[in-house]
């Protein structure tokens, strides 16, 4: 009776009732999206570091993180693999032989981390083969006439590889994305030259068009521009096992990009074969074991097993390899509920507010209510309940909104391609998928319902404190 | 059989530093089926006095005890209980609950004292019926009249069957066709279910219907008089 009368109550002011119902949605809405959104980011760049980069866990031997020298390979590599693969959740293992060196061209030089791989493995292992830039050429060819190495763009355009050329091709081709007709004549002069660097090129097709036209259709530009000759090839020099400096020319066979621009310029790949004739280290060993999982949430519980198992070897997964990267996953649940905490605090004063309003309205009815009988407990009950009603219901709609966007946005992506590249300099996509777990969900029902009973107490205290005589008279 | 009884009670009010003797030592008794109107001009202390009976206030100085209770000896929460259980409020201005149909609001305080669902649907069909609002069960207060309103108030202070029914002024704001109905009606319940109803007013037309007319001066009980009634 009282649940009915507390549910019917909200109602008898529909238009303030529905303001604060709104007012409670839009900002639950908006709660929920930014961090389905911010949380978008975060799952995005532990996918991209398990994914393409670390897989779950890794075996060292103890000294090679810190020296990073070519002779600390694992000493009984046989051994750490039958180890791995016969521990529970342990889907597939893969070996690398990782060497720091020098790449480059005839226009420059960098460092890098060469990482020779068992390609095969790796494609089952890692996604890095799925984010080769079409056009570039392949993860690694079938020819064996050559070096080969799979490089990522930034190093490809900190080497020079890349150039950016206005063909008359790719200038008919900026109609088709969208361009305006006005725009390609104003880049007309450039059509036929080369640049050697991205930075060039921009500062060429900048003085040609408006500051407005460059934020619009400056990236299309730059894609259509951006032009890589097939067989490109580079030099990569080392050191060998005996300390002495050694390399080859290396032929691209493929360029990938990633949203990690230091990962990208910073790893060659090249086959594990090729490094070993190259260095002389052994067929079957390596610096490096490399562990995939089931799934992540096994990372926590297999890790101590394989370390137990392997107490010489230096055994991390990639929540330790990069901390900040863990830091994020674990503290991301206690900043959205921080987050929704705040925005819920906020709506709570309209919550309290209307209450006090239809407390003092119902004075008389209080009165008359107490007077008869209604005892304290369920004048205080009704009230909570009226407020509790009121939160969820614009709490549940504000839900319900928001899983909507969520899926909708989830499929199409947010493109925050303006900010790509302070994203991309700290791994995080400049594409969002919006994405957040269904238990977020409960604990922002619960979040709401506590909202409702906080918001009660004062209003509610004060339809306890009515005298009934008082009330009666209706002051 | 007494079902109330007035000790030499008195309420003052102490109000911007001048004390006002509301109820002054006034003793007085109503027996079960009386059908009782206490009259006196505004300010006489008749509200204060029902306030005082139904334990809605608590006297300054004398005892009153209804069914039994010492009204001064019980605490707010029992207060609230003992109204609950012994007494029935009829209010000058309907004061039923607006969200509710005029069957919930008869079965609502039968519902607070939790009867089962069956017994509490009959007796609100019953009294639904004596009031002459069968066919209203289910009407919102805002789409029944003022009398009708009142003859639901009425069913409502008379469900849970309590010791008395105190009406302060219920005819104040009714015409004079709705008032006679209504009296009619609490006549009527106050035969057939010995139903003791204590009523404050100035309407002749109540007083006219009373076996007993108290009338008050000043706080104090100046007649006391049994009458046959206006039938």
């Amino acid at each position: 009776m009282i649940t009915s009368i507390a549910w019917k109550n909200v109602w008898r002011n529909k238009t303030r009732s529905l303001t604060v119902i709104a007012a409670v949605t839009i900002g639950v809405f908006a709660g929920v999206f930014s961090m389905a959104a911010i949380n978008s980011s975060v799952v995005q760049r532990i996918n991209a570091a398990v994914n393409e980069e670390l897989s779950h866990i890794q075996v060292n031997n103890n000294d090679f993180r810190s020296s990073s020298d070519i002779r600390d390979l694992i000493s009984n590599p046989d051994e750490v693999i039958s180890v791995l693969e016969k521990t529970n959740g342990v889907t597939g293992v893969t070996g690398r032989i990782i060497v720091r060196g020098i790449a480059s061209t005839s226009a420059g030089s960098t460092g890098v981390e060469i990482t020779g791989i068992d390609t095969g493995k790796e494609q089952q292992m890692f996604t890095i083969d799925r984010k080769l830039i079409p056009g570039t050429g392949s993860y690694f060819g079938s020819d064996t006439k050559f070096n080969t190495a799979f490089i990522g763009e930034k190093l490809a355009k900190e080497l020079n590889i890349i150039r950016y050329i206005l063909s008359t091709e790719a200038l008919s081709g900026l109609e088709t994305k969208g361009v305006p007709s006005s725009v390609i004549e104003k880049l007309r002069p450039l059509e036929g030259q080369r640049f050697t660097t991205e930075k060039k090129f921009s500062a060429a097709y900048s003085e040609l068009i408006s500051e407005r036209e460059k934020k619009r259709y400056g990236l299309t530009i730059k894609e259509t521009a951006w032009s890589y000759r097939e067989g490109s090839r580079i030099i990569l020099t080392f050191l060998d096992l005996n300390n002495n400096q050694t390399g080859a020319a290396f032929r691209i066979s493929g360029i990938y990009r990633t949203n990690n621009d230091l990962f990208e310029s910073l790893t060659v790949f090249v086959p594990a074969s090729e490094l070993r004739q190259l260095t002389g280290i052994g067929e079957g060993q390596y610096h490096r074991l490399i562990a995939r999982l089931e799934n992540d949430d096994l990372t926590d519980g297999v890790t101590p097993v394989i370390r137990e198992a392997l107490p010489e070897y230096e055994v991390m997964n990639w929540k330790e390899i990069q901390p900040d990267l863990a830091m994020i996953a674990d503290y991301i649940n206690q900043i959205y509920a921080v987050f929704m905490v705040l925005i819920l605090a906020a709506l709570a004063f309209g919550i309290v507010n209307t209450m006090l309003m239809a407390v003092l309205e119902r004075t008389r009815e209080l009165g008359m209510l107490a007077a008869i009988g209604m005892n304290r407990r369920r004048v205080f009950m009704m009230i909570m309940l009226e407020s509790i009603f009121l939160s969820f219901v614009g709490g549940v709609a504000g839900m319900a909104v928001s899983g909507i966007v969520i899926a909708i946005t989830g499929r199409t992506g947010i493109n925050l391609v303006k900010y790509s590249e302070g994203m991309e300099a700290f791994g995080y996509s400049a594409h969002l998928y919006p994405v957040i777990g269904a238990e977020f969900f409960v604990t922002l029902t619960v979040l709401i319902v506590i909202t409702g009973i906080v918001s009660a107490i004062y209003p509610a205290r004060k339809a306890l404190k009515l005298n009934p005589v008082e009330a009666l008279r209706g002051e | 059989m007494k079902v109330v009884e007035i000790n030499d009670v008195s309420k003052t009010y102490h109000d911007t530093e001048v004390e006002v003797k509301a109820v002054n030592g006034v003793t007085l008794s109503f027996e079960k089926g009386d059908f009782a109107v206490v009259v006196g001009p505004s300010g006489s202390g008749k509200t204060t006095l029902l306030n005082l009976i139904g334990g809605l206030d608590q006297p300054t100085g004398g005892e009153i005890i209804v069914a039994g209770h010492r009204l001064s000896e019980l605490r707010p929460s029992e207060l609230i209980d003992f109204r609950m259980e012994h007494v029935g409020f009829v209010f000058q201005s309907y004061n039923l609950i607006p969200v509710l149909t005029a069957a919930e609001n008869v079965g609502f305080i039968m519902n607070l004292q939790k009867w089962p669902k069956e017994k509490r649907k009959a007796r609100t069909d019953e009294l639904m019926q004596s009031v002459g609002l069968a066919d209203r069960h289910n009407s919102r207060p805002s789409q029944l009249s003022g009398g009708q309103q009142q003859r639901v108030a009425v069913a409502r202070a008379l469900a849970p069957r309590p010791e008395f029914i105190l009406a302060d002024e219920p005819t104040a704001n009714l015409d004079s066709k709705s008032a006679e109905t209504l009296l009619d009606i609490m006549e009527k319940l106050n035969r057939e279910e010995q139903m003791t109803f204590i009523f404050s007013t100035h309407d002749i037309r109540v007083m006219k219907r009373a076996r007993r007319v108290i009338t008050l001066e000043d706080g104090r009980v100046i007649s006391d008089e049994r009458t046959n009634g206006d039938e």
